[in-house]
């Protein structure tokens, strides 16, 4: 399962970005959301969410050597009792969506399988895809 | 503070320094943010009496209240100066990421003053703030200038000004992401101060009072949304979608410089023809579930912009007569990339295709064939008004200005009011809009009171049985309604959001803040708000001399469902005075001390 990303659909309104934050930290801020919007031109807008295997081969996984890149029932979330920052996984990433804010690295955790950002999304941009 | 950066910046860009303050707890009760806070500031610290382009003259940027909140579209940022057109107050409210990413590097306002010594850029990244060279950039469009400081500075959003700017084109305005601060020549007066672009990044958190209860809220409205008939109308045709409507129904689409209030030949131009054909997706600002922008990517023209909107539909089409669309979207993709406010291009368009058709002005001194309906000429002339080539340079200084210039009888077919080109709202069929144009402290404006709707619809919020051909109880309305929508601008919300929240904000201004303004107590704020911008106006110099309609709103409408509607001038002063009224102004105009004492604000007027 991950969050299937249509391009061609994305209004770029960042909804996404702000729905993840809250979800997750009771904030809003766009670094620590787990889906990024690239606003590139007038009909790019690009998200970047991780495909946790479908579109890659977990290099996070591989490229984490603090134990902090988990995999539990096909879904890979950070582990934060043992993130310490490094920016490896944000390197090793070939999706770019990984990130590194202020020594902790977020990514989309799938919100336990059911992801919030999809919910909100008005264009159906972003779609669950099994 | 909830939902509040926490901090104002100043910059002087003659010194190179900035200071940083505290944001006054009192201060954000009695203000809220974006545009009460311009409100307060442009009276604070500008001189009302200096010229929009000395270096005295600040910029002043505030993201709403709640922008930055998950509250759908609040994503608004208010730009405040002196107004290039006519030297009184100017704001200009977008839509782009600008003011998030400003709240999120933790400032609710950022003062700009002074002037660079060469053309540069200032850059904000939380704590760090600098000036950096923009040579390498001068002449560049808004596009490319954004790409380039992306490239030096990575994750920042970026604000720009065009060629336009550069040259202090008058209506020059501020592009970020394809988003415009439009109006009344921001980007003139970042040109004035060398300042061809701000870059910022954000990285800290904004928090909001009660987290779980503004998630709900957030699910409540965004369900609301996108069930709402506007959801289905703006993510198909846009801000245009009524454009037919305007037309037929009601008469009042402004058409070849203000002639005609119906454009006969508008079928290329209504988004129900183009939309299907050419808009590959919809377009946002940010935060916004119910998009209404458009890419637009054109055919017979290389190009794509983010609209076409329904006031540039008017201004570079029915306005210009011009009936191609791949015109009209190419005129707006020039004006967003050189930096131009496309309604006041328009309109400087269409005044001097007027004078043309009238024999009031030469094909060699116009440089081009300016016949209504030639968009190969419109686009010519957007080129020469942007570099300021030619009749450019007399149309870059707006329609007033540029009437002046010209002398003769070019002053009878300037559409302006107090030096500031209309939107596409013929008021002589719309009488309380009029009225709005009038006492806008702007100038001619149709966002500061938002009573088009109202009018062309007859009721609204606590209005019904509005009748737009009458000139009676006017005063009042508008009044109130600028009240109303100035809330909108300081907590950041979308206007077209209006028939959806109306003044309900004591849920999620609880949730947001913790205090639950009720709707008496926001329009308290609001008519602060208003009264101050007006103050300002008087303090530059406002006379209610110059709140006059241009002189084609005194004859009547020649066709369409509006036929012979108009404004006499004994209801265009009638209609000032009542508002001055039930403003609790005097007959001049003058805000009494009665009133600056009841909204608490008589330190601003001595």
């Amino acid at each position: 399962m991950y969050v299937k990303t249509i391009p061609e659909k994305c209004s770029g309104c960042m909804v996404c970005e702000i729905v993840c934050s809250m979800k997750h930290w009771n904030v809003v801020n766009r670094y620590k959301s787990g889906i990024r919007i690239e606003k590139r031109s007038v009909i790019e807008d690009i998200q970047h969410v991780c495909s946790h295997g479908n579109e890659c081969n977990f290099e996070c996984i591989d490229a984490c050597k603090f134990d902090a890149m988990k995999k539990n029932n096909g879904i890979v979330y950070v582990d934060y009792e043992n993130c310490v920052g490094c920016g490896a996984c944000e390197k090793a990433c070939p999706l770019n969506a990984v990130w590194i804010h202020e020594k902790k690295a977020y990514k989309c955790d799938l919100c336990g399988g059911e992801p919030e950002c999809v919910k909100y999304c008005s264009q159906e941009a972003i779609v669950v895809e099994v | 503070m909830y939902c509040y950066g926490g901090k104002i910046l100043s910059v002087d860009l003659s010194t190179g320094e900035g200071v940083k303050k505290t944001l006054d707890e009192k201060l954000a009760s009695r203000y809220l943010g974006g545009d009460g806070f311009g409100a307060y500031f442009m009276n604070k610290i500008v001189d009302a009496k200096t010229d929009a382009f000395s270096p005295d003259n600040a910029i002043i940027i505030a993201p709403g209240l709640l922008t930055g909140t998950p509250v759908p579209t609040a994503g608004k940022t208010a730009f405040f100066s002196k107004s290039a057109l006519n030297n009184g107050w100017n704001e200009s409210v977008m839509g782009g990421r600008f003011g998030f990413a400003l709240k999120q590097a933790g400032y609710d306002v950022l003062i700009i003053k002074g002037k660079a010594e060469k053309l540069s850029y200032l850059v904000i990244k939380d704590n760090e703030v600098a000036i950096k060279s923009a040579e390498h950039l001068r002449g560049e469009t808004t596009r490319k200038t954004a790409e380039e400081i992306k490239k030096d500075e990575g994750d920042v959003v970026v604000a720009s000004i065009g060629i336009a700017g550069e040259k202090l084109v008058r209506f020059a305005c501020v592009d970020c992401e394809e988003r415009q601060a439009g109006r009344g020549g921001i980007g003139a007066v970042m040109g004035s101060k060398n300042l061809k672009a701000i870059a910022v990044y954000g990285g800290n958190d904004i928090e909001v009072a009660k987290p779980d209860k503004m998630y709900e809220l957030m699910a409540k409205y965004y369900e609301i949304m996108i069930n709402h008939p506007s959801f289905e109308d703006d993510g198909k045709y846009g801000t245009g979608e009524f454009l037919e409507w305007m037309n037929k129904e009601r008469g009042t689409f402004p058409t070849r410089n203000w002639r005609e209030g119906v454009f006969d030949e508008r079928k290329e131009i209504d988004p129900y023809y183009w939309a299907p054909r050419y808009a590959v997706k919809n377009k946002a600002c940010i935060q916004c579930v119910k998009p209404c922008g458009k890419a637009f990517v054109m055919k017979k023209f290389e190009g794509m912009v983010d609209g076409v909107e329904y006031e540039t539909l008017y201004s570079l089409g029915s306005n210009c007569g011009v009936a191609s669309i791949e015109h009209v979207a190419k005129g707006n993709e020039l004006c967003d990339l050189y930096g131009i406010d496309t309604i006041s291009t328009g309109g400087v368009i269409g005044f001097i295709m007027d004078l043309y058709e009238n024999g009031l002005i030469s094909k060699e001194e116009v440089g081009v064939d300016a016949k209504f309906g030639n968009g190969d000429a419109m686009l010519e002339l957007i080129e020469k008004i942007a570099h300021r080539e030619g009749i450019g340079d007399v149309l870059a200084e707006g329609v007033k200005k540029a009437a002046e210039k010209i002398g003769g009888e070019a002053s009878k077919y300037a559409v302006h009011v107090r030096g500031m080109e209309p939107p596409a709202y013929d008021v002589r069929g719309i009488k309380g809009m009029a009225l709005a144009f009038m006492t806008s402290p702007r100038g001619a404006c149709h966002l500061r009171s938002g009573a088009y709707a109202l009018e062309l619809v007859g009721k609204f919020w606590k209005f019904e049985g509005v009748d737009r051909f009458s000139s009676d109880n006017k005063g009042k309305e508008i009044a109130e309604m600028e009240n109303f929508m100035a809330i909108y601008d300081a907590l950041g919300v979308c206007k077209f959001s209006r028939g959806i929240f109306l003044l309900n904000f004591d849920e999620i201004l609880d949730a947001a803040i913790g205090k639950a303004l009720k709707e008496e107590e926001l329009l308290v704020i609001g008519e602060r708000i208003c009264n101050l911008k007006h103050i300002f106006n008087i303090k530059a110099g406002w006379k209610k001399e110059d709140a006059r309609l241009p002189e084609k709103i005194h004859k009547p409408i020649p066709e369409g469902v509006s036929k012979g509607s108009y404004v006499s001038e004994e209801e265009e002063k009638k209609m000032l005075s009542d508002y001055f009224a039930a403003r609790g102004w005097d007959k001049n105009g003058v805000p009494t001390r009665k009133k600056l004492e009841e909204l608490g604000i008589e330190e601003f007027m001595s």
